[in-house]
């Protein structure tokens, strides 16, 4: 008999998402599956709406980083109204950059203090009604409020370039739509009812440090659970540096040799594709010349910091040599590690804010620039969880015909299921019984990276988990729900 | 709502329009997801609200600092299935136990961090506006639409 588990929705991810374990009449894992059940289908929304509403219509695709699909728009719409990124006006790329750390560290702060942390501070092992927010805020309430103000400090950032914390209008074609006034940038200089960058810079850096320190009594298990070798794909400056805003797409295999060369943003169409699976609606991109079995890539903050040569931010740099000096150089490929880079990146980002906001040239109000039209537009940047790819064709009247959007979760579908597999084979493989310790470690692996699923719909009391057993006939043997 | 089915947990007299905090909670481009920021599009020009409002797709962590600084505060968001009147109010309750899917925080676990870490005690309600739709699409289907004006008729009769 072959029985079939099921895990559904995934908890803590962004959207609705299922995993089918499937064993045989000996307990045995025969494969795993990490199911993608929700349609988006917002390419075709999208299509037959004039180019311009484009990074508007965009940002209600996610709840969480609808900041990160606003500006990826904006660099595609930019191309279409004739400026690429080069000729936008410095202030404007500067606050869009401004936008974009923001963006990131409050993405970043809510997943380490809300999502991950809850899994690190009690463990697998820990009731369910304690494996949560919380319960954090109730045993470690510094912790918790720390996590709400690096959060806030992101929203704020948000709030003041874009007008509002969510739909606001930031970037608009070819610049920015406002100024940033002296008293914003003092605002976020200053301690006020917000922390100031300083402040935030600090706690990041005692954030890096507690992960370190839990990596040190926790390694045995960090360092192999959910690993397995992988190619790695981000964005890299021309001196081969983390790039978050615009850069060269560069992946290393698993090994580190390079599999994609800094290849420019427009090339993208040459080198990627996207295969489809019938068990789900996400589709898996891989590399053409390395094909579908080799040529998938991890994306986000682990494999931003494996392709990347150096950070351009002090203490994050430092930080990253430690990081990269654990694998002696090499690739990690240690899934739980994606923790502590992403603390590293938290800080990068908090950094970067602070550099910005000492440079006089984001209170410039040379925000527009004009360009001469063209029918096709690729927006490239690096979201929170991965490199995210927007491409637009627009007819002669400025009308969309044309969108493909490649997520960064859907980069990460592959890897994802290879932790999936992971676990099952590793963690539930022959066991007389399924736990939920167990069921808690297949959604650990999953939360590594941070999946983004499909977020953006809702209503209240709709997100039991599901489990369910079925035999090799699919016939129906146990299931269980809890609100 | 209570085995009547009426929505006799209506905010009488605790809602004070100047220290009120409206939160619209959904998508608008996914049909009636969009209920929670259309009944605060509804109340913009509307003088006899001197409150605050905020949009929201989802409820967040930090949504809990912003609500200890109110006396009271009202959750509107969409509702899947049906209601005698076409929306429901409800005094919000702090949920210690969180729902095993907390992605996205439900009204009452936000109560929860605000009184566990801000020491803060708002009165607060959520106000479900049932919907049909909830596919990608612009603008709320016509029942929608109706449970709306009932919903807004309601709020306006606790203000005014």
């Amino acid at each position: 008999m072959t029985r079939k588990i099921t895990i559904d929705p995934v908890t803590r991810v962004e959207g609705h998402g299922k995993v089918t374990v499937h064993l045989d009449s000996e307990g045995q894992v025969q494969d795993a599956f990490f199911h993608i059940v929700e349609f988006r289908g917002f390419e075709r929304f999208v299509q037959g709406r004039p180019y311009w509403e484009a990074p508007v219509l965009v940002q209600r695709l996610c709840g969480i980083c609808p900041v990160s699909h606003h500006l990826a728009a904006a660099k595609a719409i930019d191309q279409i109204v004739g400026v690429d990124p080069d000729d936008l006006s410095p202030t404007a790329t500067k606050l869009r950059r401004l936008l974009h750390y923001g963006q990131i560290l409050q993405s970043h702060a809510l997943h380490f203090f809300y999502l991950a942390s809850p899994d690190l501070l009690f463990g697998f092992d820990a009731p369910p009604e304690q494996r949560n927010v919380a319960a954090v805020a109730v045993e470690h309430k510094e912790l918790a409020r720390k996590g709400i103000l690096m959060r806030k400090f992101g929203q704020e950032i948000i709030k003041a370039i874009a007008g509002k914390k969510i739909h606001g209008i930031a970037a608009v074609p070819g610049g920015v739509h406002k100024t940033f006034t002296p008293e914003e940038r003092a605002y976020f200089q200053q301690e006020n009812d917000t922390p100031s960058v300083d402040t935030i810079i600090q706690w990041a850096r005692e954030t890096v440090e507690f992960i370190k320190g839990y990596h040190n009594k926790n390694y045995q298990w960090l360092d192999t659970f959910a690993r397995y070798p992988s190619g790695h794909l981000g964005l890299v400056g021309p001196n081969g540096e983390l790039e978050l805003y615009h850069g060269r797409l560069r992946a290393i295999d698993s090994l580190g040799n390079k599999t994609l060369n800094d290849i420019p943003n427009d090339a993208y169409i040459k080198y990627f594709t996207e295969g489809v699976a019938k068990w789900s609606y996400m589709k898996f991109p891989y590399l053409k010349h390395l094909g579908r079995k080799d040529g998938w890539n991890r994306v986000g903050p682990l494999a931003r910091l494996n392709v990347c040569d150096s950070i351009p931010s002090r203490f994050a740099q430092q930080e990253w040599e430690e990081f990269r000096g654990y694998t002696n150089g090499k690739p990690n490929n240690c899934t739980m590690h994606s923790h502590w880079a992403r603390l590293i990146e938290l800080l990068h980002c908090a950094e970067m804010i602070k550099s910005l906001l000492a440079d006089d040239s984001i209170l410039g109000n040379d925000l527009l620039r004009e360009g001469t039209r063209r029918p096709e537009g690729i927006g490239i940047m690096e979201a929170p969880r991965g490199t995210l790819i927007h491409h637009y064709q627009v007819d002669e009247k400025g009308m969309i015909t044309k969108c493909n959007l490649i997520v960064s979760t859907t980069h990460n579908n592959e890897p994802m299921n290879q932790a999936v597999r992971w676990v099952a084979q590793n963690v539930l493989n022959k066991q007389p019984k399924i736990t939920e310790a167990m069921l808690n470690e297949v959604e650990v692996a999953i939360r590594a990276y941070d999946p983004c699923l499909s977020c953006a719909t809702h209503a209240m009391g709709k997100m039991p988990l599901h489990i369910a057993l079925y035999d090799h006939q699919d016939n129906l043997l146990d299931e269980c729900y809890r609100d | 709502m209570n085995a009547t089915g009426t929505n006799q947990a209506r905010p009488q007299g605790l809602l004070n329009a100047r220290n009120t905090l409206l939160v619209g909670i959904g998508n608008n481009s996914r049909a009636d997801d969009g209920l929670g920021w259309a009944f605060l599009d509804a109340l913009e020009n509307w003088p006899d609200f001197e409150g605050d409002i905020e949009y929201r797709y989802q409820l967040q962590v930090e949504d809990a600092a912003l609500i200890a600084n109110y006396d009271s505060v009202v959750f509107i968001d969409a509702y899947q299935g049906a209601l005698p009147e076409g929306f429901r109010w409800e005094v919000c309750q702090p949920a210690a136990r969180f729902e095993f899917s907390t992605h996205a925080l439900s009204p009452g676990s936000v109560l929860f961090l605000c009184q566990d870490l801000y020491q803060a005690s708002p009165a607060a309600f959520t106000l479900a506006v049932a919907g049909d739709e909830w596919g990608l699409k612009e603008g709320l289907s016509v029942r929608a639409q109706a449970n709306l004006q009932h919903a807004l008729h309601s709020f306006r009769e606790l203000i005014t």
